[in-house]
């Protein structure tokens, strides 16, 4: 086997940081290799792929030093996020923005537009199809498409599928595993799931940016698995250990005694068309109900009515008063979106945390206590001077919960609040949320992930079409998928 | 949220963009040596008839668009109208003073508004930017780093206003409640323009290097998907304009509107 890349005694460092993030890294990879690099967020394994890419130094100017680096003369790059990969605005431009590069003549161009579309099996009867209206999966998979038109030997995946759903992970997987198969493969994933029986060997890395661990998969997997634990790795079987580790019981469910919501003939308006219809529901205190769906199907649109961020038209009770009757309703109800730095408004922090209490004009020292208790609770004692964008994604996350819910009102609203988040970061906000809930509140959150759905709720809804398909309890969503179950008391 | 509006294609659409915008550069020009109301105001009819006519878009969606157009008319022409010199007094009140001489060249200056906005308009809606660009990069020799950039950076477009939306909610939902005056304007601003530029500085530089990583910048010699060249559509534009303007030129000479000759104040 030949060696296709290397670097010995890689030394590197981001300007404004005050540590190199590698000091003599070395490693050498062969032809047909399929490496998957692993570490905790942070630990420098895009800026490797990047570093054996040559896109730095070549695109992206980082000092860095090196005793040795060899590139592979023909590579393609897909990057994490579907919506900053692409400069043209429709599939078969994008294409051929490649082709053109390429110097391809432009009569045998549709042809190779049609092939490497194929390819990937993006089912697509108009190759003039804009690109954004393609869901996160399909955008993906049109990325690989536009590489594999650079004919490449080496493949490097930076977290393809970190944005997208469980469906969409298991989508691009396959797409990777029928096109890469001859090819030289890089991985850095956090999701491994679909990753571990496509490649051989793992590179560990550490939080200091040093490899710990270098060889087949077999041995990495048993031999370094409290690693892979402490650093938040979505290995098969992370749901069990942790179910196990941590006696998680099922959700007491809460009594059924009185309404906290109750809707019926209820419609959501996007413009003027309806989006949303719903007959007669009623929500409880302390429930922990999660919302299932395939994309598009109108999860967010169903929070978005019952946060009234958009029209809706029939009956709406909190508490026994109708909507129209609630003054302001951020006093029952907060909001957790999807992206947390959209909904953060001051400098630092501390006054994130306190933004709330300060417009309600509550008492300085009362302020001060509670938001030092949120602190505390979701681990942000350190940080609370710092502005929010200088956050870790955990971090973020944590602080927009905690943003939100400093009013303690009595219901909280989160669209997918673990949304790209490790199994680390995940369990924790999970645990704040079951937390909070035992405390009472009740809890309406957007998933895909039906281990949320298993171990934390206590109902499921699950929304096709803008219609809630099935309402009840997790082990008759489990039990009888397939049949409409209505919730019975 | 798309902006996909549907259209008819027409003519208009099958032009070289580049020589549509060479063109619509000269007329541009042009405009500003007339000075002759009448002349000017069959010049306006004849653009406006163009847009009207041949944007390919429903009725109703070209009037809307003519409304802020309209406007500007009305402001542009009034303010000559009421403060511009003349001698012929029509009326007088305070520091307005509408004289003969004013209100005609208060008229002509906002016919040339409007021809502008017409002319502008026309191009806007009958030319799809990414055709625009390959055409420059094909008959005008722009370097392709600068086409594809535009083109890149118009993608970001519907992405921001997606974002906006997602802050307007947020706001909403944190109970953000901005103050009137100044310092709300611009408390507004800053919650607003934060997170939007970070975004959009971010998107850049990842697009950048995708472009890149798909071997952009290594290419000197690059070969086209879309081949932009030149038709009959394009002489009949061309001609539309020689044959309309010579007759709106001969039609205000030989029939004017009104007996003036030079809107300027000598």
């Amino acid at each position: 086997m030949s060696q296709i890349a290397s670097v010995k005694n890689l030394r590197l460092k981001f300007a404004g940081s005050s540590s190199l993030l590698f000091k003599d890294v070395s490693s050498s990879f062969y032809e047909g290799e399929k490496v998957l690099i692993l570490g905790p967020s942070g630990c420098g394994k895009s800026t490797l792929l990047q570093v054996l890419s040559g896109l730095i130094p070549n695109s992206i100017e980082v000092p860095i030093k090196a005793d040795h680096i060899t590139t592979p003369n023909s590579w393609g790059y897909v990057f994490q996020d579907p919506d900053t990969q692409f400069c043209m605005p429709f599939v078969d431009e994008e294409i051929a923005f490649v082709l053109e590069n390429l110097q391809v003549p432009r009569n045998e161009m549709l042809e190779e537009i049609r092939k490497y579309v194929d390819m990937v099996r993006l089912d697509l009867e108009e190759l003039h199809t804009p690109v954004q209206t393609l869901s996160g999966g399909m955008k993906q998979r049109l990325a690989i498409a536009s590489v594999m038109a650079l004919q490449p030997e080496v493949l490097f995946l930076d977290e393809p599928t970190a944005m997208l759903d469980p469906e969409g992970t298991e989508q691009i997987w396959d797409t990777i595993k029928s096109v890469a198969s001859d090819k030289t493969v890089f991985i850095v994933e956090h999701k491994i799931d679909h990753v571990l029986d496509f490649i051989e060997r793992i590179i560990l890395f550490n939080e200091q940016g040093e490899i710990i661990a270098d060889g087949l998969k077999d041995d990495i997997m048993t031999t370094y698995k409290q690693q892979l634990i402490d650093q938040g790795i979505w290995y098969p079987g992370v749901w069990e250990d942790y179910i196990e580790r941590e006696n998680k019981q099922k959700p007491i469910e809460p009594g059924y005694e009185h309404k906290l919501i109750s809707v019926s003939q209820f419609r959501g308006f996007r413009g003027k068309s309806v989006k949303l219809k719903i007959g007669n529901v009623d929500v409880f205190p302390g429930e922990w109900i999660t919302i299932v769906g395939e994309n598009g199907a109108g999860k967010s649109t169903l929070l978005h009515s019952f946060m009234q961020l958009i029209k809706t038209t029939g009956r709406y009770m909190i508490e026994g008063q109708s909507i129209e009757n609630i003054n302001k309703l951020t006093d029952y109800m907060t909001f957790v979106f999807q992206n947390p730095e959209f909904q953060f408004v001051t400098n630092s922090v501390y006054e994130e945390i306190a933004y709330s209490l300060l417009l309600d004009q509550l008492d300085g020292k009362i302020i001060a206590e509670k938001v030092r208790g949120l602190l505390n609770e979701f681990r942000l004692q350190e940080q609370k001077d710092q502005h929010p964008y200088q956050l870790s994604m955990g971090q973020k996350r944590r602080l927009s919960v905690a943003a939100a819910i400093v009013k303690e009102q009595k219901i909280v609203l989160l669209d997918e609040p673990t949304f790209g988040q490790d199994a680390k970061n995940t369990f924790t906000i999970l645990e704040l949320i079951e937390h909070w809930r035992q405390q009472g509140t009740t809890v309406l959150m957007v998933t895909h992930s039906m281990e949320v759905v298993q171990y934390f709720s206590t109902r499921v809804w699950k929304i096709e079409d803008g219609a809630l398909m099935f309402d009840g309890t997790p082990e008759q969503f489990f039990q009888k998928p397939s049949k409409k179950l209505l919730f019975e008391k | 949220m798309q902006f996909d509006f549907k259209y008819k294609e027409t003519w208009l659409h099958k032009l070289n963009p580049s020589f549509k915008l060479m063109t619509m550069v000269v007329l541009f020009l042009s405009v500003l040596f007339i000075h002759n109301i009448n002349f000017m105001l069959n010049y306006t009819i004849v653009t406006l008839l163009l847009f009207l006519i041949f944007s390919g878009h429903p009725f109703k969606r070209v009037l809307l668009i003519l409304l802020p157009f309209l406007f500007i008319f009305i402001s542009s022409a009034t303010s000559m109208i009421f403060f511009g010199k003349g001698d012929t007094t029509w009326f007088k009140w305070g520091l307005i003073h509408i004289t003969e001489e004013s209100f005609f060249r208060g008229i002509h200056l906002g016919l040339r508004a409007l021809t502008f906005a017409g002319l502008g308009i026309t191009f806007a809606l009958t030319t799809r930017p990414v055709y625009l660009f390959y055409s420059l990069m094909q008959q005008m020799k722009l370097p392709p780093r600068y086409a594809y950039s535009f083109m890149a950076g118009l993608r970001l477009i519907p992405i921001m206003f997606e974002e906006f939306q997602t802050i307007r909610y947020a706001m909403k939902v944190r109970g953000v409640q901005h103050k009137r005056g100044v310092k709300g304007f611009y408390e507004k601003l800053r919650v607003y323009s934060i997170p939007m530029l970070s975004q959009s500085i971010r998107r850049a530089h990842r697009i950048a290097v995708a472009m890149e990583a798909k071997r952009f910048s290594q290419v000197k010699n690059r070969t086209f998907y879309y081949k932009i060249s030149f038709s009959k559509f394009d002489l009949l534009f061309l001609l539309y304009f020689i044959v309309m303007l010579s007759a709106a030129y001969f039609l205000s000479k030989q029939f004017p509107y009104f007996p003036i000759t030079d809107v300027r104040y000598e």
